[in-house]
């Protein structure tokens, strides 16, 4: 082997230099110029819509579950945010989370029996491209959202026809007597659609025809202050100002909703400036947070996480027996699931329906009583259970479910049960609950609208309910009778004490068992006007201003 | 060590083998002392690692070396009880690799043919595929769970050894005694046994030996992304994704997180001694 | 080569159809298991009411036409998805290759050349150390310093929450902006790599070192260095000159072979940075069951194997002389 001495000195050396020059060039570049790009400065580089200047867009940090962005088929947290920023409803909610105000209706009548309702709309309301909110477009909404059957028909599900008699009135007749569809209208999925934009990209309100989905996953079609910009699944949903709003306009020209999984990361972004609103800190996160920048601030909410138990599912054959539902109740251990969850910052709940809402008061807080748990599964005979626990593994209310199922089944050891843990990403956990069901799995609900009926409707065990469908058990006709009484009832107290009695028939199924009612932390910073916690909508883009 | 006839008053200094001296000796007991600990761990535990026993997200203490996780969970002893899950795993998945990789690899470099060709395509195609994304593929596949993901890994791991093995026996194949002893006829497998496999082992113990810290690193990868340890198993790679949850907490984290390096450290320290004192090549110093 | 490539297409499809799911499921995804007209145009391209065999065959074709099916979460074909988040990988990976092999290069040469002293000692721990580190705790623990304690560098993504990428010419965010001549992106950018490149460096840096020392100690071992050093030449200049062009001939198969190694890295290093990648879409399908996108990022590794080993064939072929010549 003969090698060569001598021409190739310089390939090696020059090679060397070049990489530390060009090294060092890179870092300088990046120090030197930086110092004006990080930070809260002004005017992102680039260009935004509306030629940057001094308003800013507004950028949130949470972890969307977002399942579509059809305003027909979109169910889920970050959904209510979009839904109420793009799509309006014809009622509003006061920032009391109480009062029903006008949106895109200006008025509405109910009759006596609570079987029709009357809405005028506001003859201003125009949609993002111009053309003017009718009756039809609301007729079309509706119709579709109930044709669809996603998840949030249930909503629309005593709507029985939807009259048009002029572009401003709409006539609603229900199938039964239904006090609480003012309600309902206020909920966000109730959002009014562009019909003619819709129909032209092929929706209708059969499944079987409808063409859209994909469309609604670039476009939207709404009367909102924000028209939907972009989606990238995992990364960022980002909206545009609806610059011909027939409503006040927003400050922002646009709103940014960046995918951020971990409360740490959240709080980071926010404290450094580069979100203005963190969504999701957990009360573990929280602690050391504020200052004269960032402001931290936790409000009681109505949302929660549950546990739920599915008897007809695969595996789930002993949960049949009520004696083993009752003893998985008491063998909670009820203040330390608050605690490891959230550090205290939450209470406990004894019944699907929130704390606050009406048909609450005086509800027995859920209490652990292991020996009795013990108890009642050698009465049932069961003494060794086994069952598949999986879960979905998301960043809600500051609740991290691995934590909450670990304590779970730490509990549930102590009586004799084991169970076992599976995380695994949303998606997949819905088309297994779907599919085979889930023994014993965890979830979370933030409330639709203010109204009790919404939680008998997903919860109770009524025919096609979410959870009658979801845990595959048979009905129970008490509820749906009850849940009718209430209505038809025409005034607030009898309606609070019918869902009181609900309340505790929820209970007594024992299919549904709330483990946390955390506070919410309202972050941002301190620049950042009208920060709230909604009942309907989550976070309403448009009360949000800078400054 | 031949024997030499020496003048009196010599002594004869029995050298260790290189790969037990110095700082090699370090690794060797630090691996020592992880399986002495993965064994013995339940006789002695300081803690139950599924248990709370304290405060919980504390802080490095006196009584928690490591502080407490976000359950109250000692992190010191989960941290322990991990190498009860790494190790076990990383045996099982490289011994059956070897083993696996040496039958497919022997047939494949001794009997040649349409067998060698056929055999080793096949190692191409998997040997083609990033190991992560295999594994995480094929764990996907089948299912998340610590026995999914073993097997994920087995069926990613043999194609290496078949492929060692396979050179190996090519060869020590056409050396002289090999051919000598299939000229008097002994018979093949006889051959395969005395001659060829004893001469392969090397490179095969010093490849196993570095693998078995790249095991531990892909099972903690595979834990990490979900896709492997399910709770509350003390995983390391688990343990760190707890840990990114309660990031502020760092200790989560970082006690897993070293427990790993200095493992794989050490594996990766021996398998470079190991090459080095089995090295052919004499370098002299 | 082209076997090759059949047999990966092959093994990523016997392991999709090992999901003890309905393949029609996996293809197509629960949720729109009800809707016919999807059901119907999936079973038609896929063959999926007919034998394994011609499902096989159909699943081949569809291959050659590049189609790869459609990604369950992100709805759009897995190919253009691909090819959507390649541009951030790849940019992220060439820094990291930048940076390990220039680092690994000068500790490989400090080691051989101060062979058996501390230094060598030291460099050799360094490099052992980048090969013990797992890369996505090696990110945690310098974003932990660096971003959420001291502050100097910027946390996941690529570019800061409000800035808008450069519109695309390459994809890579350093290369665009330049080119638009918008500096500040360019820095921000830059700062976004710093610290996912170096934990991928980082295993780069261990593979290199040892090997660009071996290699040269190979060398040092030969004639013609002890004649450079006889006749007078100064060691630096027999190491840099002489011996490193040829000790690094196995360089170019060893920078093929951690290209390789960093497809791997980047995998969990996109993770935990948040960076918009493959790696990060391939954790991602894995964890939701997106078998098309599983598929189609499998298929993509394996081809990506291959190519650098081909790469690094021919560049051998081609730096070596006594292969050029012969």
């Amino acid at each position: 082997m003969v090698h060569r001495l001598g021409s190739f000195a310089r390939p090696r050396v020059l090679r060397r230099v070049v990489t530390i020059g060009v090294a060092t060039a890179l870092v300088l570049a990046a120090c030197g110029s930086d110092n004006k790009s990080n930070s809260s400065s002004t005017a992102a580089p680039g260009g935004t819509a509306g030629g940057g200047g001094s308003d800013k867009s507004l950028v949130i940090a949470r972890q969307m579950d977002v399942n579509s962005l059809d305003p027909s088929r979109a169910y889920c947290d970050t959904c209510q945010i979009f839904m109420t920023a793009v799509y309006e409803t014809l009622i509003g909610l006061d920032t009391d989370n109480k009062t029903l105000v006008p949106r895109l209706a200006t008025s509405w009548e109910a009759n006596d029996a609570q079987t029709e309702f009357t809405f005028h709309l506001d003859p201003k309301a125009k949609f993002a491209d111009g053309s003017p909110v009718t009756s039809a477009d609301v007729k079309f909404s509706w119709e579709r959202l109930k044709g669809l059957q996603g998840a949030a028909s249930y909503l629309v599900s005593t709507v029985q026809t939807i009259d048009t008699p002029d572009p401003e009135t709409v006539k609603v007749t229900m199938s039964q007597p239904n006090s609480a569809f003012l309600a309902q209208v206020n909920a966000s999925y109730l959002g009014i659609v562009n019909s003619k934009v819709a129909q032209a990209q092929g929706a209708t309100a059969d499944p079987a025809t409808d063409k859209a989905e994909t469309w609604f996953l670039s476009n939207s079609a709404g009367s909102g202050p924000f028209e939907l910009a972009d989606y990238t699944q995992g990364n960022e949903l980002r909206f545009k100002r609806n610059d011909n709003y027939w409503g006040t306009k927003s400050q922002f020209p646009e709103v940014i909703i960046k995918e951020t999984a971990e409360a740490a990361t959240q709080r980071q972004q926010l404290e450094q400036g580069a979100v203005d609103i963190a969504m999701q800190i957990s009360n573990d996160v929280a602690q050391g947070m504020g200052g004269s920048d960032v402001t931290v601030n936790p409000v009681p909410s109505f949302n929660y996480v549950y546990l739920a138990l599915s008897p007809g599912a695969v595996g789930g054959d002993a949960l049949k027996k009520a004696e083993v539902r009752q003893a998985i109740r008491l063998a909670l251990d009820y203040d330390g699931l608050v605690n490891v969850t959230v550090g205290g910052a939450g209470k406990s709940q004894p019944s699907p329906i929130p704390n606050g809402f009406a048909g609450t008061d005086g509800l027995a807080p859920p209490k652990q009583d292991v020996n009795k748990a013990k108890d009642l599964l050698s009465q049932a005979g069961e003494t060794n259970l086994t069952f598949d626990a999986t879960y979905p593994t998301f960043n809600v209310y500051g609740v991290d479910f691995s934590t909450a199922m670990q304590k779970v089944q730490t509990d549930l050891k102590a009586v004799g049960i084991e169970l076992k843990l599976n995380p695994v990403e949303i998606s997949v956990w819905a088309d297994k609950i779907g599919k085979d069901g889930i023994p014993v799995t965890m979830l979370y609900f933030a409330p639709d609208h203010t109204d009790s009926s919404q939680y008998v409707q997903y919860f109770g065990l009524l025919p096609g309910s979410q959870w009658q469908t979801w845990a595959k058990v048979d009905e129970n006709k008490d509820e749906t009778d009850l849940l009718n009484q209430a209505f038809a009832a025409k005034d607030d107290t009898s309606r609070a004490k019918l869902y009181n009695q609900l309340a505790q028939m929820m209970i007594d199924d024992q299919i549904i068992i709330p483990v946390v009612n955390p506070n919410l932390f309202l972050a941002s910073r301190s620049d950042i006007k009208g920060m709230h916690y909604s009942a309907c909508c989550n976070l309403d883009l448009s009360r949000l201003s800078r400054g | 060590m031949t024997a030499i006839a020496l003048p009196s008053g010599v002594r004869v200094v029995r050298r260790r083998p290189p790969w037990l001296r110095g700082t090699s000796l370090v690794a060797v007991v630090s691996i020592g002392m992880w399986v002495i600990v993965a064994l013995t761990l339940p006789l002695w535990s300081p803690h139950d690692p599924l248990e709370p026993i304290g405060d919980r997200l504390l802080s490095p203490n006196a009584h928690n070396w490591m502080g407490t996780d976000a359950l109250g969970r000692d992190v010191f002893t989960r941290t322990l009880w991990g190498a009860r899950q790494s190790l076990p795993i990383s045996f099982v998945v490289i011994v059956s690799s070897v083993i696996v990789g040496t039958v497919v690899g022997a047939v494949s470099g001794y009997f040649g043919g349409w067998l060698d060709t056929v055999l080793m395509r096949f190692v191409d195609i998997t040997m083609a595929f990033p190991p992560i994304l295999l594994a995480m593929a094929i764990t996907a596949s089948l299912g998340p769970s610590v026995r999914n993901a073993v097997l994920a890994m087995i069926l990613v791991w043999w194609p290496i050894y078949a492929r060692l093995l396979r050179s190996q026996v090519v060869a020590v194949r056409q050396r002289e005694h090999v051919e000598s002893a299939v000229a008097i006829g002994a018979s093949r497998w006889l051959i395969l046994r005395r001659y060829v496999l004893p001469l392969s082992y090397t490179p095969v113990l010093v490849n196993a030996t570095t693998d078995f810290g790249q095991v531990v690193l892909l099972t903690a990868s595979l834990s990490f992304v979900g896709l492997g340890a399910r709770p509350p198993s003390p995983e390391w790679g688990a343990m760190i994704t707890e840990g990114v949850t309660n990031f502020y907490d760092w200790w989560i984290a970082a006690a897993p997180g070293v427990a790993i390096l200095l493992v794989v450290f050490a594996f990766n320290f021996l398998g470079d001694a190991l090459r080095d004192s089995f090295d052919v090549k004499d370098r002299g110093r | 080569m082209p076997l090759l490539l059949a047999g990966i297409a092959t093994l990523v499809f016997v392991i999709s159809r090992l999901t003890p799911a309905d393949p029609l499921v996996s293809i197509v995804g629960e949720r729109n298991l009800n809707n016919p007209e999807v059901v119907a145009a999936a079973k038609a391209q896929w063959g999926l009411d007919q034998s394994v065999f011609v499902q096989y065959v159909k699943y081949m074709k569809n291959l050659l036409h590049g189609d790869m099916g459609t990604s369950f979460t992100t709805r759009q074909p897995v190919t253009s998805d691909l090819l959507d988040r390649l541009p951030a990988t790849l940019e992220l990976v060439i820094c990291a290759l930048i940076l390990g092999v220039s680092v690994g290069v000068s500790l490989g040469i400090l080691a051989a050349r101060h062979r058996g002293s501390i230094i060598d000692g030291i460099a050799r721990f360094f490099a052992l150390l980048g090969a013990s580190l797992p890369a996505f705790w090696a990110g945690l623990v310098l974003l932990y310093v660096f971003y959420a304690q001291l502050g100097w560098l910027p946390g996941p993504g690529r570019l800061d929450t409000r800035d808008t990428p450069p519109s695309r010419i390459t994809g890579f965010y350093t290369v665009d902006s330049l080119l638009h001549g918008d500096i500040s992106t360019f820095g921000n950018a830059v700062r976004h790599l710093i610290l996912p490149a170096t934990v991928l460096g980082l295993g780069v840096v261990g593979i290199v070192t040892r090997l660009v020392r071996a290699s040269l100690l190979d060398e040092f071992s030969l004639e013609y260095v002890r004649v450079a050093r006889a006749m007078g030449l100064r060691e630096r200049t027999v190491v840099n000159n002489h011996a490193l062009r040829n000790a690094l001939l196995p360089t170019i198969t060893i920078v093929a072979f951690t290209f390789a190694f960093l497809i791997t890295g980047a995998v969990l290093t996109e993770t935990v940075f948040s960076w918009p990648g493959v790696g990060n879409y391939a954790v991602e399908a894995s964890r939701r069951l997106d078998y098309p996108a599983i598929i189609g990022v499998t298929i993509l590794g394996g081809i990506a194997f291959l190519l650098t080993n081909l790469v690094s064939d021919v560049a051998y072929a081609f730096a070596d002389p006594r292969i050029r010549l012969s």
